[in-house]
């Protein structure tokens, strides 16, 4: 395992439960991180993003009025974005297969499960330091390269059109929950 | 391929994080750091016995007026399925796995619900107090026999809707 000092990255934390926002703020203190903000949901994050300069977004899903998906297309498309490029990682309970994909397609860089660790959020960041994506703009994404595996024979234009075109799969994926492991996998594979 | 198909443009971030991270020294997340960190959370369950004992009281309050027939139903339901959901989310993180277990099979029950009527109102309370259980007792991990037992029996409730 790699050591990593992130006593200097700003963290913003979205998400409309308190206590977890408690308790992702205590794992971040305790991996000696100093500068961390909260906001309850994407519209109160949105805004804090235009002062706050967040190297890392750790975004729950289901907040209203503006939840974690909606949030993380405006950040990603959003004409006044302060920070389209910033890392996000997705928390959430939410761990289907169609539900990962979902949080992937809208720009998240990383998947987190809920209930989460001190190491597993750590391996998430780490994973943000040592990979450091592309972003690609392809039809109506904007985000980080979804092809996590580089693929130096690849010379195509679009590889996700041709999944959705010709994959014809897409709307039966497995609705059972993944373990991290599992959706590391799928997102890495 | 048609020349009409879009081309994927690729663009490279203006920074990344390696340009603020230092890699080892002090204050580095090593294997102590995390185990640190890890205890930090284990410090936190005192408090997360009080965190849920207030998402059961929200619960308990949307199902109290689902028993009486107040409100409407299908918003109800998915008060119940948000606190649900937060307490799957956070039980296995100070080692209330069957916390963790029960939200999950509430919410998978939940969202099975089209309608309110004796059956379905059961079927939840039958989960509150599961989830009650663990809480009074204290069950962490599987909760040993009687965590799995309490978990079959919800199980075979799911199994019916």
């Amino acid at each position: 395992m790699s050591d990593y000092n992130l006593s200097r990255l700003n963290f913003l934390i979205v998400d409309d439960n308190k206590h977890m926002r408690a308790l992702v703020k205590s794992i971040l203190h305790a991996l000696g991180v100093k500068n961390v903000l909260e906001a309850s949901d994407g519209a109160d994050a949105f805004k804090e993003l235009r002062h706050f300069p967040a190297d890392v977004i750790i975004c729950d899903w289901n907040m209203s009025p503006l939840d974690g998906l909606d949030f993380v297309r405006m950040v990603r498309t959003g004409s006044d974005s302060p920070n389209p490029f910033v890392p996000i990682i997705m928390l959430t309970g939410h761990t289907e297969m169609n539900r990962v994909m979902e949080a992937r397609d809208s720009g998240v860089h990383e998947f987190l499960a809920k209930p989460i660790s001190a190491k597993k959020l750590y391996s998430r960041i780490r994973s943000i330091i040592e990979n450091p994506r592309p972003f690609v703009r392809a039809g109506l994404y904007f985000g980080p390269d979804r092809r996590r595996k580089a693929s130096p024979n690849y010379n195509g234009p679009e590889r996700r059109q041709s999944e959705q075109e010709g994959g014809g799969n897409e709307g039966e994926v497995d609705a059972s929950e993944l373990s991290q492991d599992e959706i590391n996998a799928l997102l890495n594979g | 391929m048609s020349d009409n198909k879009p081309q994927a443009q690729v663009i490279k971030p203006p920074q990344t994080l390696q340009g603020k991270v230092d890699k080892g020294g002090p204050g580095a997340v090593d294997l102590d750091a995390l185990a640190k960190a890890e205890d930090v959370i284990a410090n936190l369950a005192d408090d997360y016995l009080n965190w849920v004992q207030e998402d059961l009281m929200k619960m308990e309050a949307a199902f109290t007026k689902m028993e009486k027939g107040d409100g409407d139903p299908k918003e109800l339901l998915d008060n119940i399925f948000q606190v649900a959901h937060d307490m799957k989310g956070q039980g296995g993180s100070f080692g209330y796995d069957l916390m963790t277990a029960i939200g999950d099979q509430l919410c998978r029950l939940v969202e099975k619900m089209d309608k309110v009527g004796p059956r379905e109102i059961g079927m939840i309370r039958v989960h509150i107090d599961a989830m009650k259980v663990i809480i009074t007792k204290e069950l962490k991990g599987d909760g040993g026999d009687e965590g799995r037992q309490l978990l079959m029996g919800l199980s075979l409730v799911g199994d019916k809707i």
